[in-house]
């Protein structure tokens, strides 16, 4: 069977659509409730640490070395992947014995996934911004009685994409791509409430055991074996089959994301952050847009140099075939497409609680830090910027890369970070490699984005070391003792010798 | 090839997790594939179909999808009809603003070229029946032809007004050829077979040039008949009514035209080896390469003769008979011109050796005839030579791989070296050379081929690029063994090469594109 429910789901990064918060959530137990609320106790604590941090970072970056991330609490990333895999295997021991198999291989699948979180570098467990996050999170916990024995294990994480997801084992992430789009820290609550409301409706069991028990159902196995004993026809109707699964299944993720609505609002209101948070958070989802962030990238400017001037064919779009073909190119009626959406328009979704929100007085925007929350976005643009890097997303660092050039505010780290991107593009290109790691131009990505893919798609392997070499030579007075930039110009003059 | 389009064409059958330049595909299953290739328009890549049996609705009748890609392997339409189980496409091609499939139904003998538009939605169906004497024609000729990407190839496109097809042909006791035009922007159609003055006839569609479709034809006396009369032929594009026909029998030299091109002055060239007055064409050795720049009546705007000898032997160690030191005889793949009004030969160099395994059968066999020839043929290196725009040689490089060798069929020892090349091309299919790809600009090219490695860190085959980019030539090659269980190289973007990996054990497939440096 081809037919396969989400668990736990991340937005696709290669789409790079907008977020949509993620999925579900689940019951808690003591002992995790308990270790939140000892770090709760650090908060006070960490904040002082926190803001000592981002002031030495930005007062040093003139000088500051080769980027090095924020440095995670390990033991902690053990503790927390000991939890889940704890949880795990309580969650199996409770399931119906009958369809064993079929929750282990889900339950399995699904904790693969929360151990690479935990087990990477994606999860950010540094003391200061995990205990701003956690005395974030006790603000919801502590107003909700409801959730006084919650284990849930809530970590920002350094993918680019812009999301926020509970696994359903107690493991909700705020992607950095989420945070660097928020306004404010009421924003931050109500995506955090939505995930702790599907996890204390437990969403993500729920739908397991709906499919689980589905496709064990007499009906579904009786169709089934009928369809293996059928000659012709069947691929029709095994996708009529799992088409009204999908639709079905997809009515109740919706109706679960209302659900989760409801609640994180019943959780927000008590918390006495600004409840209209709500609303501009679901309107940024429906229109997140790096240029939102960002004036647009100026490609022909910053690499064009008088003695290597800018070729404009870099950047020159194909004709591609049959341009009509991709729109509205669906077998599916608008009523399909609409069914199989997990998630309500966000328009929708406001709508359903706009009249509540308006009933209630407004909140505060920040209670706990509004110049760590500031600081906080500036310092995940860089780490999920980095985290591209190490992910080998070659292309998409390079963009943040010269995103963050542009902005001016930490110029030494962008030019390394750009020397550094194009000398690695260079190699995987000359070891025809490049290809996985850097992504395909996208209608779903912003024009600058596609621009830049569009430039290294292009780009002869004499010519990005030319680039390299020239936008270097342009910073080298500037970035002269900076840690890791002296190595990257040898490299690209020795490229250049070699051509 | 064709077997790896296989596990190309499992991509639109299961999920697709897209993430970089990389199709990753999952849970692979095994399907029933008929056909898949890229969509070029010219050398261009412009997208990839794929063709397969999404479901058996009858005994007879299967539901087929045919599914378009754009250049990046972007999903852009699921075409989906039913038809009878023994369809397959044979070819397609992209005019600019139309596609064209050509399906072929073997148990009914017919031919059906299908035009689709823009918005992709079917415009015209053309059909040919065909006798059992041309099936029969057709399975030895043209269904059993093979070119550059191991394709059929009878299908070429005429920029925004239609293609022409060109197909070999019985009619009554006579071997002749169809040429057939279908136009894209009304259903109209015309077909042109010659007949007359002949028993035999070859014809190669050379190109379009100002409403006239260039061919060349050979056309036999007799079946035996071993030196044809060879002439151009002009048909009028809207009514397929022949414009004029030339001999180039009749010059200074004989002349076979291989291809034709509109070069950047908007000329027309034609192209081809040159023989001498008496000689023959298909037998002798050529005296060199042969310019010709005609017009739409037909007339010989200029010529120019580059002999081997003269002119290559300027550069290269090359006898009058075109033989080349240590690579042999050059069979001329493709000729291109750049922007800057250079022109690029692309040839391949095969020569005949002694065969240990003929003459050891020769002798046991007491000197009868047996059914190896005491000859075979080694397949060498390749050639880039350049001319500049008035045709004089400017360079040539011999560019190395590791020969591969042919036997060949008792009685070929005394067949010509021209002769044996088109074998080699057609009927072997050993040369290396796979197929070559200019940039919309022209200002730059790309010569690939295949080759196999014995060396210490890595034996295997290997796919080598020759590129021409603003002046400067560069040779690239990628391996083509890897981790995965089975690799193989499509065409892609001028300069750009599709990889596919597919991974048995793991039932996955990772296809990405990787540029050639």
């Amino acid at each position: 069977m081809l037919m396969q429910i989400n668990i736990a789901r991340r937005i696709n990064p290669a789409t790079g659509k907008a977020c949509i918060i993620g999925d579900f959530a689940i019951y808690l137990d003591d002992s995790t409730c308990l270790n939140l609320i000892i770090q709760a106790m650090r908060i006070e604590r960490s904040a002082v640490f926190l803001l000592i941090f981002f002031i030495a970072s930005s007062c040093a970056a003139q000088l500051q070395p080769v980027y090095t991330f924020q440095k995670d609490d390990s033991l902690l990333k053990k503790n927390y992947y000991d939890q889940s895999a704890k949880k795990k295997d309580i969650l199996l021991a409770s399931v119906d014995k009958k369809n064993l198999p079929d929750y282990k291989k889900i339950y399995e699948n699904q904790f693969k996934e929360i151990g690479q979180l935990w087990q990477s570098d994606r999860s950010v467990t540094a003391p200061g911004a995990h205990e701003y996050l956690q005395s974030v999170v006790q603000k919801i916990i502590s107003a909700n009685v409801e959730l006084k024995k919650t284990d849930a294990r809530v970590v920002f994480s350094r993918d680019w994409w812009p999301n926020a997801y509970s696994m359903g084992d107690g493991t909700i992430a705020i992607n950095a791509g989420l945070v660097v789009f928020m306004d404010n820290e009421a924003e931050l609550v109500f995506v955090l409430s939505h995930e702790l409301a599907h996890y204390f409706l437990d969403h993500t069991g729920s739908a397991i055991k709906k499919y689980v028990e589905t496709v064990n159902s007499e009906s579904f196995q009786k169709e089934l074996k009928r369809l293996a004993k059928t000659e012709y026809g069947v691929n029709r109707q095994l996708e009529e089959l799992s088409k009204s699964f999908a639709f079905s299944s997809r009515r109740h993720t919706r109706e679960n994301e209302a659900a989760a609505d409801r609640l994180a609002f019943s959780f927000m209101k008590k918390t006495g952050y600004d409840c209209g948070a709500i609303k501009t958070s679901l309107e940024l989802l429906d229109k997140i847009d790096d240029s939102l962030l960002y004036k647009p990238l100026a490609l022909q400017q910053v690499f064009n140099f008088n003695e290597y001037p800018f070729k404009k064919k870099w950047i020159q779009k194909e004709s591609s075939i049959f341009s009509q073909l991709d729109e509205n190119d669906s077998p599916l009626t608008l009523k399909e497409k609409d069914s199989l959406k997990t998630h309500p328009d966000c328009t929708q979704r406001i709508s359903l609680l706009n009249d509540s929100i308006q009933a209630i007085p407004a909140g505060k925007k920040f209670l706990v830090n509004e110049e760590l929350f500031r600081q906080l976005k500036k310092n995940f643009f860089i780490e999920m910027t980095e985290q591209c890097f190490r992910d080998k997303n070659l292309g998409r660092n390079l963009y943040y890369s010269l995103l963050l050039l542009q902005v001016q505010e930490n110029t030494p780290l962008a030019v390394y970070s750009v020397a550094r991107g194009l000398n690695r593009i260079y190699e995987y290109q000359k070891n025809h490699q490049l290809g996985t790691k850097i992504d395909a131009v996208s209608k779903s990505y912003p024009d600058e984005y596609n621009q830049l893919l569009r430039m290294l798609d292009q780009l002869r392997l004499d010519e990005i070391a030319n680039v390299n070499y020239y936008f270097c030579k342009q910073y080298e007075s500037l970035m002269k003792g900076y840690a890791g930039f002296d190595e990257e110009m040898n490299k690209v003059k020795q490229l250049r010798k070699n051509l | 090839m064709k077997k790896n389009l296989l596990a190309a064409s499992l991509i639109i059958l299961v999920a697709i997790n897209s993430q970089s330049q990389t199709l990753s595909i999952e849970n692979v299953h095994r399907v029933s594939l008929r056909n898949s290739d890229a969509i070029k328009e010219g050398s261009e890549v412009k997208g990839y179909y794929f063709f397969y049996v999404s479901d058996k609705i009858d005994k007879r009748t299967n539901e087929y999808t045919l599914q378009i890609t754009d250049n990046n392997l972007k999903k852009l339409k699921d075409i989906k009809f039913q038809d009878s189980k023994h369809v397959s496409i044979l070819e397609s091609s992209f005019n600019g603003t139309d596609l064209i499939f050509l399906f072929y139904n073997d148990d009914e003998r017919t031919f059906e070229y299908q035009v689709y538009g823009a918005d992709g939605k079917k415009k015209y169906s053309y059909n040919r029946q065909l006798t059992k004497k041309e099936e029969r024609y057709l399975e030895n000729s043209y269904l059993a032809m093979e070119d550059d990407e191991n394709n059929f190839k009878g299908l070429y496109p005429i920029d925004g007004k239609g293609f022409i097809s060109n197909m070999p042909s019985r009619e009554d006791k006579d071997y002749t050829f169809q040429l057939d035009f279908f136009s894209t922007e009304k259903k109209k159609q015309w077909t042109y077979i010659p007949t007359i003055g002949g028993k035999k006839f070859i014809g190669d569609y050379l190109g379009y040039h100002n409403g006239v479709v260039f061919i060349e034809v050979l056309k036999f006396t007799g079946m035996m008949d071993g030196n044809p009369e060879s002439s151009i032929v002009g048909l009028d594009l809207e009514t397929g009514k022949q414009v004029f026909e030339k001999s180039t029998d009749q010059a200074k030299y004989k002349f076979y035209p291989a291809s034709m091109s509109v070069m950047n002055d908007g000329k027309a060239v034609l192209f081809g080896e040159y023989f001498n007055p008496n000689g023959n064409i298909i037998k002798d050795k050529s005296l060199g390469f042969a310019f010709w720049g005609v017009n739409e009546k037909g007339a010989t705007v200029n010529e120019k003769y580059c002999a081997w000898d003269l002119e290559l032997g300027k550069f290269l160690n090359v006898s009058s008979k075109g033989k080349i030191e240590d690579f042999g005889f050059m069979y001329l793949h493709n000729m291109i011109q750049t922007a800057d009004g250079n022109i690029f030969a692309i040839g391949e160099g095969y020569k005949k050796v002694a065969s240990g395994l003929g003459i050891a059968a020769k002798v046991l066999s007491m000197g009868r005839s047996n059914g190896l020839s005491t000859v075979k043929v080694k397949v060498t290196d390749m050639i880039l030579i350049k001319f500049d725009k008035d045709y004089n040689v400017k360079e040539a490089k011999i560019y190395d791989k590791n020969s591969n060798t042919q036997e060949l069929p008792g009685g070929m020892e005394f067949t010509s070296t021209p002769l044996i090349g088109k074998l080699l091309k057609y009927t072997f299919g050993k040369f290396d050379y796979a197929y070559s790809q200019t940039n919309k600009e022209n200002t730059s090219f790309t010569v690939c081929y295949s080759d196999y490695v014995r060396g210490k860190d890595y034996k295997g085959g290997t796919f080598n690029s020759i590129s021409y980019n603003e002046g400067k030539v560069t040779t690239d090659k990628i391996n083509t063994k890897s981790d995965a269980t089975r690799s193989a190289v499509m065409p892609g973007k001028q300069g750009q090469v599709l990889i596919l990996d597919y991974y048995k054990k793991a039932k996955r497939i990772d296809v990405h594109f990787e540029k050639l440096n």
